[in-house]
């Protein structure tokens, strides 16, 4: 149910509070970090998919002048680690995997002695069998990535809630089909770096653009084998992370063992051809089968999904995105049966991961396919379809999902206006057609321990002013500014008067970082909790200033007075003061935390997994030349239920960018690979969209009210990048009558598909 | 083997020795300290890095040192004018033109070529001229208005 509320600074066109150092080149990234002495470090990597390592020399390179530091997995504990299941090692021990592999590094004095030191490390290799694709990799005699991982499975799930036969056996129709998604790379244009420092007590100071401080932390100390508290993690500014900045890779332990071994702080940035190989890991790629029951009047009476998802080398997130893509869209749509059986499977590539999105692009493209090709059959209209069986607020899915907010057919309604989409129905022209789809999203997910939640301290500066002190990160999509302005709501101040300061893991409380599109929902209400018990103490302080009763005070614009007698008033900064600067007195600084009200799956992944969901419809209308085969999109709109809207520039910057990716993957983005080599590691080769590739968008929110949201706010970051691919395949199946069924969508697939249909 | 170049950098007269092999990203960057150019791809790709060479903006990784003596440079660094921001600088912040704010300063050097150029650029031209610079998280949408709008600004100064 939306609420409708005046906020003060909650929804207003307020610029980001980082947007100064922005445009002046001021911010500092991970390359633009200079310490004293430091050195740089480059990484040798495996130019082989599978292969033992008979023998390492690294003595040529220690003699070459300039080189302070050659480390290999001699120089490590050899202990795996990883997110969810250890499996991977800081350099190859014994063998290495996939093509880019870390086998040994370099520290010198610059990166022309490192590179040549690079050349001198003598690798003796016996290449081994090797096996690309993860179907191949299941069949009994294919090599073994892991020697312990019986025919390369990685993770088995096999699901099924209410009786999914009785639910097919009483369908009308059944739609059944296998579609194909594809790996995808985060592109952000910074790569990812460390900076690494060790004191010779056993401090490590690590600089690193990650998106997940405190979960790099916690890897990076199991790795390396100290306590949490010798790993002190301060961000830098973060040129786009979109998951792929989520320390599963091993730039930073390189850095660290690096800088530990020379005794100077060692620099390691990764280039864009390294990013491809071996930094953020890709999206994952999976083979989906869909399998949908409808009745007759377009309601889904029974969805059994069957995935084959490609791990890579090494387990990073891929096991709980195969999970979500097995099961999140059943919290889009009204199901009681549905049955999900998924494979996560290791193969000699490059390790899968997050990606904006987690698992939902990949089902999304096949499911909402399915659902159209379902509404095709039943001569129903698609929006109808998703209409009939749209989740709303209450709903409770199959596996546990409560949804507390749901506008999704509000979404649905402004979608069908802003597309003006009977009319075009109505008058369609020939090779233009309309494509729909749906989605939902999480807002912060448990699966890290039993806790999904942030923490946030606010201090008063004596002139007034506010300061959040947050470890949750900043990675370019805005949330310290949301964070500032929900302080600002809350405390009743200005939000110029409200600073945020950067994340570092030493300064900072527990937060578990940018993911799962989670930071204004969780965070926010972490920020907001703090804001309050800090507007508690400031107005204890005022109620004897003011000798009123504090439970009669309010707050506006930095000031505190008696509701209705705004004349006298003490400043916040009056207040901070006088609480300080005195016998006994304190700073006025206090904590918040938030844990959302969600539960850690069980052992059949039962369990709502999230605090609050998100919603989004998208819709466009595309021309198909069915001379070339080029797919152009006409028009685009796209809905979103994301709550309250707190910063409405940033919000907007989120579905307009998400919506960028989206069509990348859907219509552009593509990685090739020869034998597990990737071929085009370059953005000459593997292009994301410019300027001129995106089509005209129109987009909306949803006046929508999240309760347990701070001031009814929700997540948004993912969902406008979901349902992107599957809609555009809508649209052109509905323009020229073929269905493309792997990603992307290339003008010679649609061609062939046309030539074949005749 | 180093070579002395004389610069005018950011409307200073400047010289420095550097290998005449020094891409002029890595000696902006590692040799003069200026690290608001920043690199994207190395290969020409991205825009990132890009700068104006003898007021054409270029992409400084594939620039070499070697050519430079005599040339005047223009970074992020002397895109203000004076103590005050640029005004496509001033849109990029109104407009939330800026994210992750890592292809920005190479975004504001072209855009500000286009603007030096044509004063009203329409959609399509500001699609066309900024094309070979590529930003991951906006969708350019934010990034198209704030140019439109720094244009107008210039054109309404200029009438003042």
């Amino acid at each position: 149910m939306a609420k409708a509320e005046k906020f003060s600074v909650v929804g207003q066109r307020v610029q980001r509070v980082d947007g100064f150092d922005k445009v002046t080149g001021e911010s500092k990234y991970i390359a633009d970090i200079i310490l004293p002495g430091m050195l740089l470090g480059k990484i040798l990597r495996s130019p082989y998919p599978h292969a033992r390592i008979l023998r390492i020399d690294t003595s040529k390179a220690e003699h070459l002048r300039g080189v302070r530091a050659v480390v290999t997995a001699e120089d490590t504990l050899k202990r795996p680690w990883g997110a969810f299941f250890a499996d991977q090692y800081i350099l190859s021990v014994g063998k290495a995997r996939y093509v880019g592999e870390e086998v040994a590094a370099v520290a010198a004095v610059d990166l022309d002695v490192a590179e040549e030191a690079l050349a001198l490390i003598d690798v003796e290799w016996e290449p081994l069998p090797a096996v690309f694709d993860a179907e191949e990799a299941m069949k009994a005699g294919a090599p073994l990535v892991h020697d312990d991982k019986k025919r390369n499975i990685a993770v088995t799930l096999d699901i099924e809630r209410g009786n999914i036969q009785r639910a097919f056996a009483e369908s009308d129709i059944i739609v059944e089909d296998t579609f194909q998604s594809a790996p995808q790379w985060h592109c952000s244009i910074e790569t990812i770096g460390s900076v690494a420092e060790y004191a010779s007590s056993g401090k490590y100071t690590i600089y690193m653009n990650s998106q997940t401080l405190f979960n790099a932390r916690y890897r990076i100390a199991a790795a390396l084998g100290v306590p949490e508290t010798d790993i002190r993690i301060i961000q830098s500014a973060v040129g786009g992370g979109f998951g792929g900045k989520s320390c599963d890779d091993n730039n930073a332990l390189v850095a660290a063992i690096l800088a530990r071994k020379a005794g100077k702080p060692v620099k390691v940035i990764n280039s864009r051809e390294e990013e491809f190989l071996a930094g953020c890991r890709p999206r994952v790629f999976m083979k989906i089968d869909v399998k949908l029951g409808f009745k007759k009047d377009g309601r889904i009476r029974a969805k059994h999904i069957r995935i084959i998802a490609d791990n890579g080398a090494y387990s990073a997130k891929a096991p709980a995105i195969t999970g979500v893509a097995a099961m999140r869209h059943d919290t889009c749509y009204k199901y009681s049966d549905v049955k999900t059986q998924a494979y996560l499977v290791y193969t000699n590539k490059i390790p899968t991961g997050a990606f904006r999105g987690f698992g939902n692009p990949s089902a999304e493209w096949a499911v909402e396919q399915a659902i159209d090709i379902g509404a095709h059959e039943l001569g129903i209209d698609p929006m109808e379809i998703a209409r009939i069986n749209a989740a709303e607020s209450g709903y409770v899915s199959p596996h546990g999902n409560r949804v507390t907010s749901c506008e999704l057919k509000q979404c649905l309604d402004m979608t069908e206006k802003m597309m003006d989409w009977k009319k075009k129905r109505a008058d369609k022209k020939p090779n233009t057609g309309l494509g729909l789809a749906c989605t939902v999203h999480v807002s912060g997910k448990r699966h890290f321990g039993d806790y999904d939640g942030s923490s946030a301290t606010i201090k008063i500066n004596e002139d007034g002013k506010a300061l959040i002190l947050s470890g949750e990160g900043e990675i370019g999509q805005g949330v310290h500014t949301a964070m500032c302005q929900i302080a600002a709501e809350e405390l009743g101040v200005r939000v110029e008067d409200v600073e945020i300061s950067k994340a570092d893991t030493d300064l900072t409380t527990f937060c578990l970082g940018a993911f799962a599109s989670r930071l204004t929902y969780i965070s926010g209400n972490a920020v907001k909790n703090a804001a309050s018990n800090v507007k508690q103490q400031l107005f204890q302080q005022a109620s004897e200033m003011l000798e009123a009763n504090a439970d009669d005070l309010i707050s506006h614009g930095g000031r505190i007075f008696v509701k209705g007698a705004e004349g006298k008033f003490v400043t916040v900064a009056d207040a901070a003061r006088a609480r300080l600067f005195r016998h006994n007195g304190a700073p006025i600084v206090g904590s918040g935390s938030f844990d959302a009200d969600s539960v850690l799956p069980d052992k059949t992944r039962f369990g709502n997994e999230s605090g609050a969901y998100n919603y989004g419809v998208q819709a466009a209308q595309v021309e198909v030349d069915r001379e070339t085969g080029q797919v152009k999109v006409l028009q685009y709109v796209i809905a979103s239920d994301c709550g309250t809207v707190i910063y409405p520039i940033g919000a907007e910057g989120q579905v307009e960018g998400g919506f960028a990716q989206g069509i990348g993957y859907a219509l552009i983005e593509g990685l090739q690979f020869d034998e597990g080599r990737p071929v085009n590691p370059n953005f000459s080769d593997y292009r994301i969209p410019s300027m001129r590739d995106l089509p005209p968008l129109t987009h909306a929110f949803a006046d929508s009210y999240e309760p347990t949201g701070p001031f009814g706010a929700k997540g948004l970051g993912e969902l406008n990048m979901d349902p992107t691919a599957a809609v555009i395949s809508n649209a052109i199946f509905d323009a020229v009558g073929v269905r493309i069924k792997t990603l992307p969508i290339t003008p010679e697939k649609v061609l062939k598909a046309l030539t074949e249909k005749g | 083997m180093k070579k002395k170049i004389q610069l005018t950098l950011n409307g200073k007269k400047t010289i420095l020795e550097a290998p005449a092999h020094r891409l002029l990203l890595d000696l902006l960057r590692d040799e003069i300290g200026l690290t608001g150019t920043k690199e994207g791809c190395g290969t020409g790709d991205c825009g990132a890095c890009t700068v104006f060479l003898n007021g054409k903006p270029v992409n400084s990784c594939l620039i070499l040192s070697g050519e430079l003596d005599g040339a005047e440079l223009v970074t992020i660094e002397g895109l203000k004018i004076g103590p005050e921001l640029h005004p496509i600088q001033k849109a990029f912040i109104q407009d939330g033109g800026a994210q992750c704010g890592y292809c920005t300063p190479g975004m504001l050097m072209m855009a500000k070529a286009l603007l030096d150029e044509n004063p009203n650029p329409t959609e399509e031209e500001i699609r066309f001229a900024l094309s070979g610079n590529l930003c991951r998280c906006t969708g350019y949408a934010k990034i198209i208005q704030a140019v439109q709008d720094a244009a107008k600004e210039i054109r309404q100064a200029a009438r003042r």
